[in-house]
């Protein structure tokens, strides 16, 4: 209890003995952030346009505005483990939205699933993540309105590629998008922990946007330990399978990098059944590691001396498609050592980006052409 | 915590100005006269220690990281923003407050522990019945837009121990000058960081010396505006002789920084008028007006 301790209640010598040092040095040794953040509250930046109508108090705040009426209800999206998700339309505006319905549970009052969700993505707004317009309280029952994206990128997949594979240009585009999702997020010193082709959604216009928050954690709290039971299988970094509770940003670029490769194949990466399974799949592909290429390994909690041991594999061997930038990008992202995995902001710089502009414009005529069509024709008639 | 400071909930909708909130607090005594008069209360502040106090006692046994209880005394600030606490049960919100600042912070408590913890220290005061104290969550959340993550003054100073090169006595004590800053309007007035540099300069600058530290507030009180004389001549006058190299490298980095040092010596002025009020501080006298409000007005049902 000693870092409860008031200044003014600080009277007895022994007591002066318990300092909150231990306390502050578990704080320090424990700070996950590979960089950093000294002075992120000082740097001054230019205050938002400030409203009397922020005011908290001065005026009625948005969620309470609007009522669950003030949405049609249409058809069911999907259901969660805490939430049920329909799409919506806003009866003023037409607008469409996702609505996510959370279940109250008498046990649990609000689910902590749902409350940490919410609170981050009031505080994130980035166009590649998902925007929460409003929190309607009802009698009983939580309902989050989400910006509408029209599916999530394993139906994309599904529908649009060929048996699950993409062209080149929108694969560059979404890894893009993804790991702008993803750096701002550990910008601001969030852990998404659950990245997977379902919970990033797709809109018409060919925007990726990172979507459910619901393990997601902030990783600025200093604690000992992070819980380890997060991250879908197939897209869980080696050091979380491992048992690892000091893992940090590096586990969302293991995910980006699972994801990129599916983006090829139209199939997961490490489909694996069970925790041993998916680090075997892992390593037959990535090789084993060992003290010697992992100092520190053989001290995680799942490690086995009796590892079967395989030889590195060319990842370009199972991508034929991929090209060499977009498998140097790919390796860099996919390092078995969490400390060796590029950042979200060094990946964003990597050379297989660069011609992404010219490679948008293409997308985009091909994208008018397709729409176009008939009409197409008919100009380039006229034009004769 | 999480996210940006710069661009928090927290910095956009939770930071008021001093006048502001005497103002809502004003309004609220102009909209219930009756109560405010019928029922009168102590002092901010000291409701503040009490309920602080009754927090620690929640947290004890199911020990509860720091962080938590601080946020939860936020959250409780919050509350009283936008409520006149003499419509509500006391009681309840310090003992949800709890419960959701554990939630926020993960270190979660089950709802019935939570509940019986509750109902050992007040009996009188928390319904057997657990979901009384969902629909108060429901209502926190609500109330404060689900805008809770809170940034807490703790990381910046374990940013600036290194920094600073910062004894662990010196951080330590700023630790306790942070825990004492929730019993006071500062969390809701001034940016974390500002908090913690205060908290900083009154462990360097004041150090109240271990030995002369055992009686009443009052000199730690005399001593912090001493010590405030001090570090202002110290501001104003760079290159003079002046406080001790320790104190001079803190004021040339204070100097260079971008802190607020006006709003620096404001927090440092509110935490001695903080200790200069805890002197009248009775648990015993918060406890009974707390409790013949929550009883006659049937708060509590």
């Amino acid at each position: 209890m000693d870092n409860h301790s008031s200044l003014r209640t600080q009277r007895h010598p022994h007591l002066q003995q318990q300092h909150p040092t231990s306390a502050y040095l578990d704080i320090l040794s424990t700070l996950a952030s590979p960089k950093s953040f000294l002075f992120n509250h000082q740097r001054p930046k230019p205050p938002p346009p400030k409203s009397p109508t922020s005011h908290p108090v001065a005026s009625p705040t948005m969620d309470k505005a609007q009522q669950p009426s003030s949405f049609q209800q249409l058809e069911k999206l999907g259901e969660g483990t805490y939430a049920t998700v329909f799409k919506g339309r806003n009866r003023q505006t037409g607008e469409l939205v996702a609505l996510k319905e959370i279940h109250l549970d008498s046990e649990e009052g609000t689910p902590s699933t749902a409350i940490r969700e919410i609170s981050l993505m009031k505080e994130l707004k980035h166009e590649s993540i998902v925007s929460l317009y409003d929190v309607i309280h009802t009698e009983n029952k939580l309902m989050l309105v989400f910006e509408y994206m029209d599916k999530d990128l394993k139906k994309y997949m599904d529908t649009r590629g060929d048996r699950g594979q993409l062209d080149q240009a929108t694969i560059k585009s979404f890894m893009h998008q993804l790991l702008k999702g993803i750096a701002f997020c550990h910008e601001n010193r969030v852990l998404h922990r659950d990245l997977k082709p379902q919970n990033l959604l797709i809109n018409k216009k060919g925007q990726l946007k990172l979507g459910d928050f619901g393990l997601a954690r902030a990783f600025g709290i200093p604690v000992n330990t992070f819980s380890n039971e997060v991250v879908t299988l197939w897209y869980r970094a080696p050091d979380v399978l491992l048992g690892s509770r000091t893992y940090n940003t590096s586990i969302d670029i293991w995910s980006a990098g699972c994801i990129m490769a599916e983006l090829y194949t139209g199939r997961p990466l490490f489909p694996g059944t069970t925790n041993e399974d998916q680090l075997q799949k892992i390593f037959r592909l990535m090789g084993t590691p060992s003290e010697r290429s992992w100092p520190g390994i053989s001290q995680l909690p799942e490690y086995k001396p009796n590892f079967h041991v395989y030889a590195t594999q060319d990842l370009g061997l199972i991508l034929p498609q991929i090209d060499p930038l977009g498998l140097d990008l790919l390796n860099r992202m996919l390092q078995l050592r969490p400390e060796m995995r590029v950042s979200a902001h060094d990946a964003l710089q990597h050379p297989w980006f660069h011609d992404l502009p010219q490679m948008q414009a293409q997308l985009q005529q091909q994208q008018q052409q397709q729409m176009s069509g008939y009409g197409g024709l008919v100009a380039s008639q006229q034009a004769y | 915590m999480a996210a940006n400071y710069w661009a928090s909930t927290q910095r956009r909708h939770w930071l008021f100005t001093k006048e502001r909130l005497a103002d809502l607090r004003e309004s609220f005594r102009e909209r219930d006269m009756a109560a405010h008069s019928q029922f009168p209360l102590p002092d901010q502040r000291l409701l503040n220690i009490y309920f602080s106090q009754q927090l620690i006692k929640l947290g004890k046994r199911m020990s509860t990281r720091q962080q938590a209880l601080a946020t939860a005394q936020v959250y409780i600030k919050r509350f009283y923003t936008k409520n006149e606490i003499r419509h509500t049960n006391p009681y309840l919100v310090v003992t949800t407050a709890f419960y959701l600042a554990c939630k926020m912070e993960e270190c979660p408590q089950h709802i019935r522990f939570v509940v019986a913890e509750a109902r050992n220290f007040w009996p009188e005061f928390i319904a057997p019945d657990v979901s009384k104290l969902g629909e108060c969550e429901f209502a926190l959340i609500s109330e404060m837009n689900s805008q809770l993550i809170v940034h807490h003054p703790y990381r910046t100073l374990s940013e600036l121990q290194p920094e600073l090169s910062l004894t662990s006595d010196e951080v330590a004590l700023a630790w306790s000058v942070i825990n004492d800053h929730y019993l006071t309007d500062l969390p809701l007035l001034y940016p974390p960081h500002v908090i913690a540099v205060m908290a900083i300069i009154v462990a360097v600058v004041f150090k109240p010396s271990q030995t002369s530290f055992h009686g009443t507030a009052a000199p730690l009180a005399g001593a912090m505006r001493d010590g405030g004389m001090n570090i202002l001549t110290a501001l104003g006058d760079k290159n003079g002789a002046g406080p001790p190299p320790r104190i001079q490298k803190l004021v040339g980095w204070l100097a260079e920084s971008e802190v607020d040092i006006r709003a620096v010596i404001e927090c440092t002025q509110e935490l001695v008028s903080l200790y200069e009020i805890w002197e009248n501080y009775s648990e015993k006298h918060c406890k009974e007006l707390l409790g013949r409000m929550v009883k006659s007005k049937n708060l509590d049902k």
